[in-house]
Order: structure tokens, then sequence, then C-alpha cells
């Protein structure tokens, strides 16, 4: 015990003489420190988070915007055939001012119709005469001549549960074009009333059966010798006086435009869509008018529709 | 300026991809587009995009603006444009990244709401015009900082 109290004095006073050194030493410590060079600053860096934040933000808006409209195509392509026409394009479709129809008016490059031959017999729904459609979905003619066939009928009726598609896809002539389908519309009129069928969807399959009268029909009038074809669509009969195949316009005017497209440039007179489509439609008016006898008067009894039926064929 | 050694072959390399096939779908446009080696039916269908309204643009073929726009981002994406420290080469080449992309979006809008279709050969030089975009909005900092990095010492140089 003895010895370990003496140790421990000694590393004591050990101890306190370390202490009392660096006390004498401290101000040359400080001396030394302060002849040392002094430290290096930091290495400055500029600012770059923000831009490289802008870099990849711009990459990210980019990749967002591309898979937003990625994800709606594709959403769309789920839904239908790809082009439903919104409702209110159909709209502005059955409602094509007057003014833009007359500033269309009669157009010469308007394949006209054919004659149906004296003494045909009345073609009538229920009392009324009637306009006969017979075509398809998938038919890239039918999808043009439906434009203008509702823009005329929609001057005489008004339709319900209108529809709309496009025709069959590629390897097809005309593919996708959009249009209206008759199937499954309904359409009344004080003056006249449609007999329509689609036969097939655009993707063929089998979709209205003819009734008996519009089979009777396409077998006397869709002939050679009266349209200039044999049973090809689409098929169209303006009652027992006029009758046609295929597009009266030149559907290429549609290449590329959506159905609401199309519907917008219905009222712009300028637009090459609505002069053929118009201009078609201004032609059927005419023909729809000599079989009503003029009714209505407000729409029969403009200049260019008088004038647009002095244009068509006689029997 | 210290850019990442990825930088010029990925943009030069996006660049010439991109020349050769807007010369293939030029070539295309002023002769026929079923010289397209694509499918032509169904929604990948490059002769429907190819000669579609939205091909050409104010008259001018877009097929063609995209051969101008590739030609001009080989010139801006050469190793020398790159070590220049005229920052108006570095604003031209981010401007002309920026329009390349945009109007590749309008172009991808156009084939799948407008059109309806995809063309294929399109879609290579869209992603080509998206890859540029990306590595030259990356060196943003590097190229077009207010000044050049600053070195270990503290020291900041000119960009």
């Amino acid at each position: 015990m003895t010895d370990k109290k003496r140790r421990t004095a000694a590393q004591k006073q050990r101890a306190q003489a370390r202490r009392e050194r660096a006390a004498r030493n401290a101000p040359r410590a400080a001396e030394a420190q302060d002849r040392r060079p002094p430290a290096r600053p930091a290495p400055r860096r500029r600012p770059r988070r923000s831009s490289r934040s802008w870099g990849t933000g711009a990459i990210v808006a980019v990749v967002a915007v591309v898979g937003v409209m990625v994800l709606l195509f594709l959403t769309r392509s789920e839904s239908g055939p790809g082009a439903k026409g919104s409702s209110a394009a159909v709209r502005e479709a059955l409602n094509v001012p007057a003014a833009t129809l007359e500033a269309v008016g009669d157009r010469s490059d308007i394949r006209p119709p054919a004659a149906l031959p004296a003494g045909t017999p009345s073609v009538e729904v229920a009392g009324k005469p009637a306009v006969v459609y017979v075509g398809a979905e998938y038919c890239p003619f039918c999808a043009a001549e439906r434009w203008p066939v509702v823009v005329a009928l929609s001057r005489f009726g008004t339709f319900s549960d209108l529809g709309t598609t496009t025709s069959a896809p590629p390897p097809e002539t005309l593919p996708n074009t959009p249009t209206f389908t008759f199937h499954g519309a309904s359409y009344t009129s004080d003056v006249i009333a449609l007999s329509a069928a689609e036969t097939e969807t655009r993707d063929f399959k089998p979709l209205d059966a003819l009734t008996a009268e519009q089979q009777r029909l396409v077998s006397t009038y869709n002939v050679q010798a009266v349209t200039g074809s044999d049973g090809g669509i689409p098929f169209v009969m303006i009652g027992n006086r006029y009758a046609w195949t295929g597009a009266t316009y030149d559907p290429s005017v549609l290449e590329g435009l959506s159905f609401d497209q199309i519907a917008g440039r219905l009222s712009d007179p300028k637009s090459a869509v609505a002069q053929q489509i118009d201009g078609a439609a201004n032609e059927i008016t005419a023909m729809i008018c000599a079989l009503t006898g003029g009714r209505p008067n407000d729409v029969c009894s403009a200049p260019f529709i008088a004038q647009a039926q002095s244009a068509l064929p006689t029997s | 300026m210290a850019l990442p050694r990825w930088v010029v072959p990925v943009t030069l390399g996006s660049s010439i991809g991109g020349l050769a096939v807007s010369i293939y779908l030029t070539i295309a446009h002023f002769t026929s587009p079923e010289i397209i080696a694509c499918s032509s039916s169904g929604t990948i269908n490059c002769e429907q995009v190819t000669t579609s309204a939205q091909s050409t643009f104010v008259g001018v073929p877009v097929a063609l603006l995209g051969l101008v726009f590739f030609a001009v981002m080989i010139v801006l994406d050469l190793p020398a444009m790159w070590r220049s420290e005229r920052r108006g080469i570095h604003l031209a080449r981010l401007a002309a990244a920026v329009a390349g992309i945009g109007f590749a979006l309008w172009l991808v809008y156009a084939e799948l709401f407008i059109i309806r279709a995809i063309c294929l050969w399109c879609t290579v030089a869209h992603v080509l015009a998206f890859v540029l975009f990306a590595a030259i909005a990356m060196t943003v900092p590097d190229v077009l900082g207010d000044q050049a990095p600053a070195d270990e010492f503290g020291r900041a140089g000119r960009s």
C-alpha cells in the first residue's frame, strides 16, 4: 500500500510538470501558428444545382408530355374506332349555317347523280318520299358521302342517336376516314323519310340486314344501266328521282383530318372540306327539294338551291 | 470547361443518325412513299403519315426540315464546337435542340391524334431529337454557366 501511494504521488508530480511546460510553451506555439502559411480556401464551386435541375426538369417534362399523349392515345383506341367525333362537332355538322352553304353554292366539280327514268314508282316510307341510303361502316366512300347526306338531311329534319365512326383501317383505300354511322340513328322530318342501312361494321362484321324494300331497290336501281355500278356502295336514292353510287366529291380532302376538324371546317366556305362537302350537300338538297316539291320553302327557295336544281340531270 | 466524355459522341452520333433517317424520308417524300420499309396497315403506317396533310409545314416537307435540323446539329456538335469558348455557339445549339424537340412533340401529337397512325422511321428521328435535347440540356451548366468551373485552387475561368 505504501509503495502504491508513493507511485501515485510521483505520477501527480509528473503531470503537474507537463502542465507547467505546456503553459511556458504556449506563446511560442501561438507564434508558430501565426508563421504558417494560410490554409487554402475551400474550392469555389459555381452554383450548378439550379442549372442541372433545369436540364433534368426539361427532360422529365418532355418524357411526361409524350407519356400523357401515348396514354390518351391508348385510352382512345381501347374505347372505340379511335376517331369518335365529339358531340359539339356533331352539332356543328348538323347546323352548318345557311350563309356558308350559300357562299359555297352550286359547284361544277360535284359529280351529278343519275336521273331515274320517268315513271319510276314512288319510294316512300310512312307516306313520305324517302331518301334511301345503303352502305357499310368499313367503306371509305360511304364515309365520305355520309357527310353531305347528313348536312343536307339536317336541313329538312332532325337526327337523333346519330353515331360517329371511321372507315376501315389500311389497307383499305382512304383508311380511317372519320364519319357518321346511320346504324342506330333515327330521323324525323315533316317532308321526307330516311331509309338507311349499314350492312357491315368497320371490321367487316355483319350489321344491318336490308329490308325487303331496300333489297328490292338495290336490285332494281343499283345496276349498271342506272347508276353505272352493279351493287356498289354507298348507294343513295332520292325518292324516285335520282340515284348514285360512290362519293359525289373528292374524298381526299378528308385525309389526315379528325372528325372534329372536318366538322369544324364545314362552316368555313373557303376551306376545301366545306367546298366539297357543302357543295355536295347543296346538290343533294336541290334533289330533295325536287322530290318534296319545294318544301320547306325557306330551304328550297334559296337562289343557290334553285341554281343547283337547274344543273341536275333530267330523265 | 470540363464536359462529360459521352457528350460529344452521343450528340454527334445522334445527329448523324438523324440526318441519315431524314435523308431517307426526304427521298421517299419526293419520289414514292411506298419505298419506305415500313408497315402500311394498322396503327404503324408510315405511308399514311408521310402522305398526310401534316407531312408538310408551311409548304415545306417535314422530312426536309428534319434533314436541315440534323445537318445543323452535326456542325454544332463537332468536337471543336463543343470546345469553343464562344457562348453564342452553345446558345445556338441549345436553341436548336429545344426547337427540334418542340417540333418533334408536335409531330408525335399529329401522328397520335390527327393522323392516328405512327411512322416508325419518323419515330426514330423523334427519339434521336430527344436524345440530342437531353444530352444538350444536361450540359447547360457546363457550357452556359456564368463562369467556367472553378479549379481546385478556386481560380475561376471564363467559359
